[in-house]
C-alpha cells in the first residue's frame, strides 16, 4: 500500500460522505447508538472506579471494621442474628489489649436520629458516638472547625461534629461552628465539620453527627446496642498481622471456643472492592450486549450500503483498474469509506453522549460521582471501536469490489 | 525500425463459454507491433477487435497462446503484475471517456500517477504538463461535465500520456465525437505518433482507419488483412 493511496482513499471516502449526507447519516445511525452504549458504559465504570476510591480512601485500606455484621452480607442471615452484640466493655477491652494497631477505637452508631436546630427538624441522620481518638481516622478529618478534644471526650460535654450535608442544609450560610443543635432533646455545640466525602455508595457519611461516646450512651444508652471497633493498622502491609491478633483477640474475649466459627466479622475496603466487581461485571454484561446488538445492527447497515456503493461504482472500479489500481488498492479504498462512515458516526455518538452526560450530571445529585464529561480516553477507544466495525462491515463488499474484472466493470453502465 | 517487437502474440485465442458452447471471439491471431508503429485496428462489431484489444491492452487474458509484452510473457503475470503493466506501459483512451465524474480534471489525470505512489507535488506538476501538451492548460480545476466531448477526450489524452507509457491504446477514440472534433482529436494522435509514440487505435470506420500507419482488420475472430496504410495522409504530410 502506498502513501498515495490512502490520501487517494480518504478523499474518495471524505467525497462520498458528502454526496450522500442522509443516507450516510441513517446508515450509520446503529453504529452511533453502539458507540453510545460504550461510551456510556466507559464513563459510569470510570464514575464507579473513582466513587470506589473515594470510598476506600474513605475508610482508609489500612482499616479493618469489626463488627455483629458483615458489610458484604454474604452470610447467613440468620446466623449473624443469632450473634451476641459486641458490648462496650469487650470493645474496650479489645482496644485496651491490641498492640500490632496505631489506632483502635468503639463506635456506637444510632441510624435515623433526629435533629432540632430553632424549629427545624431534620430527620434520618446516622448519630455516631467515638472517641476523641476517631480524628485519626481518614474518616475523622475535618474540613473546618475541629475535633473534640480528649477533655470534651472525658467530660461526656456535649459536643458535635457535623458531617457535610448536615452542616450545609441546617447552616446554608457556611459557618457552623459555635451553633447550637439538639440531639435526643439535648442542646449540642458545634465544634467542627467532617470534609465532604460522600459519593454513590457511601453517601450516609455526609449525613451524621458525631459526639462524644460517653454522650452518646448517655442519650441512647448501651443495653441491646452492639458497638462496632475500628482498627487502623497503620500501613496496608501490615493488614494481615492485625487481622490474626484482632480474630485471636475477639475469640478470647467473646468465649469462642476452638473449632467454632468466629461469631464477628472483620469488615475491609476490600468488601466494597468485591461490590464494586459485581456491579462493574453486570454493567459490562448489560453494556456488551447492548453494544453487540447496536453493532450487529449497525454492521448490517453498512454493509449494505457499501454494497450500493460498490455496485454504483462498477465503472469507477474498472476506471480505476484500466489505470493500475491493484485489488488491494480497490480493496483499501472501500475498507476507508467504511471505516469514515464509522468514524463519523463514533463522531455524532460523541457529540450526543457529551451534551447526554452533562444533562444527566446537572440534574441527578446522585450522579454526582461521575464526571460531567466523556473521559477523553473513552474518546480514543470510540474511535478505534469504530474504525474497527467499519472495516468489519466493510470487508465483503470491499472484497467484491476488489475482485471484479476490469473488462466487465469498465462495461457497466449505471 | 526497432528490432524487438514491443507487443508479440502468437496463436492466441479467447474462448468464451456461453450456454454450454464453446464461442471463440479470437481464433489463432498472431502479430507483431514495433515501437513508434501507429496500428489500426478494424473490424465490425462482433469481430472480436475489442477482445483484442482488452488482452493487449493487459486488462483481459487469452484462453490459449503466447503475449509477449517487452519481451516479458503476460500470461505468466499474476492480477498484480498486469495492474503494473497498465499502469506504467498502457495508456488507454476509451470511447466514452470513462473520466470520474467528480474529480477535476487535473485529479483525472493524477489518478495514474496516484497507483504509481507519485508524490503529490510531482503528481500536480506532471498533471499540469500534459494537460498543456492536449492543449488544455487552463482547464486543470475543471470537471468533466464543465467540458466539452472534445475537451474531455484530451483530458482522457492527456491521463493517458501522464505516466510515459510504451503503447497508446484507444478504443473508438472519436465514436462520442462530431467529426470536426473528431478530426481534431486524430491529429493529437498524430502528433503522439510524431514524437514516437506507439499508437494503437481501435475502430469500425475506415476514416478513422486510414489516419494509421499500419491496418489491422480482424474478421470473426481471425486477422483479415495486415497492411501497410500507404495512403495514410499523414506519413505523407510528415514527408
Amino acid at each position: 500500500m502506498r502513501i498515495s493511496e490512502l490520501g487517494e482513499a480518504a478523499r474518495i471516502a471524505i467525497e462520498g460522505l458528502q454526496a450522500n449526507k442522509l443516507r450516510s447519516f441513517l446508515t450509520t445511525l446503529g453504529v452511533v447508538i453502539g458507540i453510545t452504549f460504550v461510551i456510556l458504559m466507559g464513563w459510569f465504570l470510570n464514575g464507579l472506579d473513582a466513587a470506589l476510591e473515594s470510598t476506600v480512601n474513605l475508610l482508609g485500606t489500612d482499616v479493618m471494621y469489626v463488627d455483629k455484621w458483615s458489610w458484604s452480607g454474604g452470610q447467613n442471615w440468620r446466623k449473624t442474628m443469632a450473634r451476641k452484640d459486641i458490648t462496650y466493655q469487650q470493645a474496650l477491652e479489645f482496644c485496651k489489649k491490641i498492640n500490632t494497631a496505631e489506632v483502635s477505637l468503639p463506635e456506637a452508631r444510632k441510624w435515623g436520629g433526629t435533629i432540632q436546630v430553632k424549629n427545624k427538624n431534620i430527620t434520618g441522620i446516622s448519630i455516631i458516638g467515638v472517641p476523641f481518638s476517631y480524628a485519626n481516622l481518614p474518616a475523622g478529618t475535618i474540613s473546618y472547625g475541629r475535633f473534640f478534644s480528649q477533655f470534651e471526650d472525658q467530660y461526656s460535654t456535649n459536643s458535635a461534629v457535623l458531617g457535610w450535608n448536615v452542616a450545609t442544609t441546617l447552616f446554608p450560610d457556611g459557618d457552623a461552628i459555635g451553633r447550637n443543635i439538639k440531639i435526643g432533646g439535648r442542646s449540642f455545640e458545634v465544634v467542627g465539620v467532617i470534609i465532604k466525602r460522600g459519593n454513590m455508595m457511601m453517601d450516609f457519611v455526609d449525613n451524621q453527627v458525631i459526639i462524644p461516646i460517653s454522650t452518646f450512651f448517655g442519650i441512647y444508652g448501651s443495653i441491646g446496642r452492639s458497638v462496632s471497633i475500628a482498627v487502623k493498622a497503620g500501613k496496608a502491609e501490615l493488614m494481615d498481622e492485625v487481622r490474626s491478633e484482632t480474630t485471636g483477640l475477639m475469640r478470647g474475649i467473646r468465649n469462642v471456643a476452638p473449632g467454632e466459627e468466629d461469631d464477628f466479622s472483620i469488615n475491609e475496603t476490600q468488601t466494597f472492592r468485591d461490590e464494586v466487581q459485581t456491579l462493574r461485571l453486570s454493567t459490562w454484561g448489560i453494556g456488551i450486549g447492548l453494544t453487540l446488538l447496536s453493532f450487529t445492527v449497525g454492521i448490517i447497515g453498512i454493509m449494505n450500503i457499501m454494497f450500493v456503493s460498490v455496485t454504483e461504482r462498477t465503472k469507477e472500479i474498472g476506471i480505476r483498474k484500466s489505470l493500475g489500481a491493484k485489488s488491494s488498492s480497490i480493496l483499501f479504498q472501500f475498507l476507508v469509506e467504511a471505516a469514515s462512515l464509522c468514524f463519523v458516526g463514533a463522531l455524532i455518538a460523541f457529540i450526543f453522549c457529551s451534551a447526554l452526560i452533562f444533562v444527566i450530571v446537572q440534574i441527578i445529585p446522585q450522579a454526582d460521582f461521575l464526571t460531567p464529561y466523556v473521559p477523553p480516553q473513552l474518546l480514543l477507544i470510540a474511535a478505534l471501536v469504530s474504525i474497527f466495525v467499519g472495516i468489519l462491515a466493510g470487508m465483503i463488499p470491499a472484497i467484491r469490489a476488489s475482485k471484479m474484472d476490469p473488462v466487465e466493470a469498465l462495461r457497466y453502465e449505471s | 525500425m526497432n528490432n524487438n517487437p514491443l507487443i508479440h502474440i502468437q496463436n492466441i485465442s479467447k474462448v468464451y463459454e456461453m450456454g454450454g458452447e464453446q464461442v471463440f471471439a479470437l481464433r489463432d491471431i498472431s502479430l507483431d507491433i514495433y515501437p513508434n508503429e501507429y496500428v489500426a485496428l478494424m473490424g465490425p462489431s462482433g469481430s472480436g477487435k475489442s477482445t483484442l484489444m482488452n488482452i493487449l491492452g493487459c486488462l483481459d487474458t487469452p484462453s490459449t497462446g503466447i503475449y509477449t509484452f517487452k519481451g516479458l510473457d503476460v500470461n505468466e503475470m499474476s492480477d498484480n503484475d498486469l495492474a503494473d503493466i497498465r499502469n506504467r506501459e498502457i495508456g488507454f483512451v476509451f470511447q466514452t471517456f470513462n473520466l470520474l465524474p467528480k474529480a477535476t480534471a487535473a485529479k483525472n489525470i493524477e489518478l495514474p500517477l496516484i497507483y504509481s505512489g507519485v508524490s503529490s507535488a510531482e503528481r500536480k506538476s506532471r498533471a499540469i504538463k500534459v494537460l498543456q501538451d492536449v492543449g488544455l492548460g487552463e482547464r486543470l480545476t475543471h470537471k468533466p461535465n464543465e467540458l466539452s466531448g472534445g475537451q474531455r477526450q484530451r483530458v482522457a489524452v492527456a491521463r493517458a500520456l501522464v505516466t510515459n507509457p510504451s503503447i497508446i491504446l484507444a478504443d473508438e477514440p472519436t465514436g462520442n465525437l462530431d467529426t470536426k472534433t473528431g478530426i481534431e482529436i486524430m491529429k493529437l494522435f498524430r502528433d503522439l505518433w510524431l514524437k514516437g509514440n506507439t499508437v494503437i487505435l481501435v475502430t469500425h470506420e475506415e476514416d478513422v482507419a486510414r489516419h494509421a500507419q499500419r491496418i489491422i482488420r480482424i474478421r470473426d475472430g481471425k486477422v483479415e488483412s495486415d497492411e501497410k496504410n500507404t495512403a495514410s495522409q499523414y506519413s505523407q504530410e510528415s514527408e
